[in-house]
C-alpha cells in the first residue's frame, strides 16, 4: 500500500515549506557580501543536497533489488533517480540564476560544485535511454540497478576530481556561504533542507502510488480478461 | 592453477589470439587516432602543442579511439554464445569481467604504443615528458578498461548498442580524464616536464581504478543472470 | 543582524533574480503535478472502462468484440467518457449510452445495443 502515509507526509511537507519560506524572507538576516541574492542559497543548496542524497538512495535501493530479486526495489530505485534528476534540473537552473546575479554570467566553470553537479546530472540523464534500450523487462531492471550502483559510486569520486581540478586562486562561493554561517542563517538553512527533503520524499511516494495504481489496473485487466488499450507505455518499471 | 585462474588465462588468450588473427579493433583504433590528430592540427590551426592543449588533444583522441574498441568488446561473446558458455561453466562469472578487462587493457596499451609516438612526432617539441606519461597512461587505462568492460557488457545486449557506449561511458570517465589531463598538462609544458600535483593526480587515478574495478567485479555476476 | 554592506546588486534588481529562482522551483513542481494529474486521469478512465466491462459480465461475446475492437480502438480513445453519467449506474441506465462505453465497440457491438 503505497498511498498509506501520503497524506500526513504531504501535510508535513506543506507546513515545512511554509515555515522555511517565512524564515527565509522574514527572519534570516541579509548577507553582507551578496545582499538579497543570497536568498537563492536557501533554495539552491538544499535542492542540490537532496538530489545527491536521492541518487545515492537510488543506488541503495538498486543494491536491495539485486540482492533480493524483488522488483519493487527496482521501482523505488527508478523513482528515486527520476525525482533526483528533476530536482537536478532545478539545481542547475537556480545555480545558473545565482551565478548570473553574483558574477554576471549564466554559467561559470569556476564553481567546482556546480560543475561536478552538471557531470553527475549528465550521467544520470543517460539512465533513461540506457534503460529503455533494453527490451526484456527483467534484464532491464537488473541492468538499471547495476547502473544505479555504478553511478552512485561515481558521485563522490566525481566531486573529488572536479574540486581538485579547480585552481585554488578563484574564490569559492560555497566557502563563503557555508564557512561562517551565523546561527540564524544556519537555522533557516536547516529548515529549508528539511522542507526540500520532505518534498522529495512526498513526490517519490506520490509517484510510487501512481505507479502502483497503474499496476493494479493492469492486474485487474488481466484478471477480468479484458483487452488492453493500445499505446500504453509498458517499458517503464511497474509496481504491482 | 585454480579453475578460475585457468579460465581467466583461457579467455584472455582466446581474445588476444582472435584479435591478432582478425585484426578488427586495433588497426581501426590506431588509424582513427592518427586521423584525429590530423583533424586537430587543422581544427586548431596549430602545428605544435604544449601544456593543457596538448594534454587535451591527446586524451580526447585516446578516449574516443577507446570507445571504438569498447563497442566491439563483447560482440563475439554475444554472437557466438560466449555468455552462455560462461553461465554453464562451474566458475565464478566475474572471471569473464576480469579477462575481458585485461584484454581491453592490452588493446589500449597497444593503441598508445602507436598513437603516442605519432602524437609526439606531430605536435611535441621534446619527448622528455613521455616517460612519466607512460605511468599515467597505464593507470588511466586500468580505469578505462574496468569501466569500459562494464558498460560494454550491458550495452551489447541492448537495442542501440553503438550509441549506448559513448552515451553512458563518457560521463563516467570524466573524473579519469580530469586526473589524466591534470597530470599530463605540466608534463608537456614548454619549458620541460613539470610534476605539479603529479602525486595527487596519480592517487585520484588509483582510487578510480580501485573503485570501478571492484564495482565491476562485484556486479558482473548480476549482469549475466538469465 | 548583519548590517547592509555592499551587496552584489541593488536590492530592486536582486529581487528579480531571487524571485526568478523561486518561480522556477514553483513551475517545476506545478509541471510535475500536471503530469501526474494526466496520469491519474488515464487511470481513472481505465478503471471506469474496467468497471463497466466487469458489470456487463465478461463472457464469450467480449472475445469477438476484442477482435473487431482493435481497429476502432484509437478513434474511440478520444471519446469523452465523462458524457456517461458520473455515478456508477446499473446496467439498465447505462445501456442507453452504450455506444460510448466500452469504447470501440460501435458498429460491431454484438450485444444488440442500438448504434448512435
Amino acid at each position: 500500500m503505497y498511498g498509506k502515509g501520503l497524506r500526513p507526509l504531504s501535510i508535513a511537507t506543506v507546513a515545512a515549506l511554509a515555515v522555511s519560506l517565512s524564515l527565509v524572507f522574514f527572519y534570516a538576516p541579509l548577507d553582507a557580501d551578496q545582499g538579497f541574492i543570497q536568498k537563492i542559497f536557501y533554495l539552491h543548496v538544499p535542492l542540490a543536497i537532496t538530489a545527491l542524497v536521492g541518487f545515492v538512495v537510488g543506488g541503495t535501493f538498486a543494491i536491495a533489488h539485486l540482492r533480493s530479486g524483488n522488483r519493487k526495489w527496482d521501482a523505488y530505485s527508478y523513482v528515486s533517480i527520476h525525482m533526483s534528476v528533476i530536482f537536478g534540473v532545478a539545481v542547475l537552473i537556480t545555480g545558473s540564476i545565482w551565478a548570473k546575479a553574483s558574477w554576471g554570467h549564466w554559467w561559470v566553470w569556476d564553481e567546482p560544485t556546480l560543475v561536478s553537479f552538471l557531470i553527475v546530472f549528465l550521467m544520470y540523464a543517460t539512465y533513461y535511454p540506457f534503460r529503455y534500450a533494453i527490451e526484456d523487462p527483467e534484464r532491464q531492471a537488473r541492468y538499471a540497478s547495476v547502473f544505479a550502483i555504478t553511478a552512485g559510486a561515481f558521485v563522490p569520486l566525481n566531486f573529488i576530481a572536479v574540486r581538485m581540478a579547480q585552481s585554488l586562486v578563484h574564490p569559492r562561493v560555497f566557502a563563503t556561504a557555508n564557512g561562517g554561517l551565523p546561527g540564524s542563517m544556519m537555522l533557516t538553512f536547516l529548515c529549508s533542507l528539511a522542507a526540500i527533503a520532505l518534498l522529495w520524499m512526498t513526490l517519490v511516494k506520490f509517484e510510487l502510488t501512481a505507479k502502483s495504481a497503474s499496476g493494479q489496473v493492469k492486474r485487474l485487466r488481466r484478471a477480468l480478461d479484458a483487452p488492453a488499450p493500445g499505446g500504453a507505455s509498458r517499458i517503464a518499471p511497474e509496481v504491482s | 592453477m585454480t579453475p578460475s585462474r585457468a579460465a581467466f588465462a583461457a579467455i584472455l588468450g582466446k581474445d588476444l589470439r582472435s584479435e591478432l588473427r582478425t585484426l578488427q579493433s586495433l588497426p581501426a583504433m590506431a588509424l582513427f587516432s592518427i586521423t584525429t590528430f590530423v583533424i586537430f592540427r587543422f581544427g586548431l590551426d596549430r602545428t605544435s602543442l604544449s601544456g593543457s592543449l596538448a594534454a587535451g588533444v591527446l586524451w580526447a583522441t585516446l578516449l574516443f579511439a577507446a570507445v571504438l574498441g569498447i563497442n566491439r568488446l563483447f560482440v563475439a561473446e554475444r554472437e557466438e554464445g560466449g555468455f552462455d558458455a560462461i553461465r554453464l561453466a562451474p566458475i565464478d562469472r566475474s572471471v569473464l569481467f576480469a579477462a575481458k578487462a585485461a584484454a581491453l587493457l592490452v588493446y589500449l596499451l597497444a593503441l598508445e604504443l602507436i598513437a603516442v609516438p605519432i602524437f609526439a612526432l606531430f605536435f611535441l617539441d621534446s619527448v622528455a615528458g613521455l616517460a612519466p606519461l607512460a605511468l599515467i597512461l597505464l593507470l588511466a587505462d586500468l580505469g578505462l578498461a574496468a569501466t569500459g568492460t562494464l558498460i560494454s557488457s550491458m550495452a551489447v545486449n541492448s537495442r542501440a548498442r553503438d550509441l549506448l557506449v559513448p552515451l553512458v561511458l563518457l560521463p563516467l570517465v570524466v573524473p579519469l580524464m580530469i586526473a589524466a589531463t591534470g597530470a599530463t598538462d605540466p608534463l608537456l609544458a614548454v619549458g620541460g616536464p613539470g610534476y605539479h600535483r603529479f602525486g595527487t593526480w596519480l592517487m585520484v587515478l588509483g582510487l578510480y581504478d580501485l573503485i570501478f574495478g571492484l564495482v565491476g567485479y562485484a556486479v558482473f555476476d548480476f549482469l549475466l543472470e538469465d | 543582524m548583519l548590517p547592509l554592506g555592499v551587496p552584489a546588486l541593488p536590492l530592486d534588481e536582486a529581487g528579480k533574480y531571487v524571485a526568478g529562482a523561486y518561480v522556477v522551483f514553483l513551475v517545476l513542481i506545478v509541471v510535475y503535478v500536471a503530469i501526474m494529474a494526466a496520469k491519474l486521469q488515464r487511470i481513472e478512465k481505465e478503471l471506469r472502462e474496467l468497471a463497466s466491462f466487469a458489470e456487463q459480465g465478461n463472457t464469450y461475446p467480449h472475445m469477438a468484440e476484442a477482435e473487431g475492437r482493435s481497429h476502432g480502438r484509437n478513434i474511440d480513445e478520444t471519446k469523452p467518457s465523462a458524457d456517461h453519467d458520473l455515478t456508477l449506474s446499473g446496467p439498465d441506465e447505462g445501456r442507453a449510452d452504450h455506444a460510448e462505453s466500452p469504447p470501440g465497440g460501435r458498429a460491431d457491438h454484438p450485444q444488440g445495443v442500438p448504434d448512435v
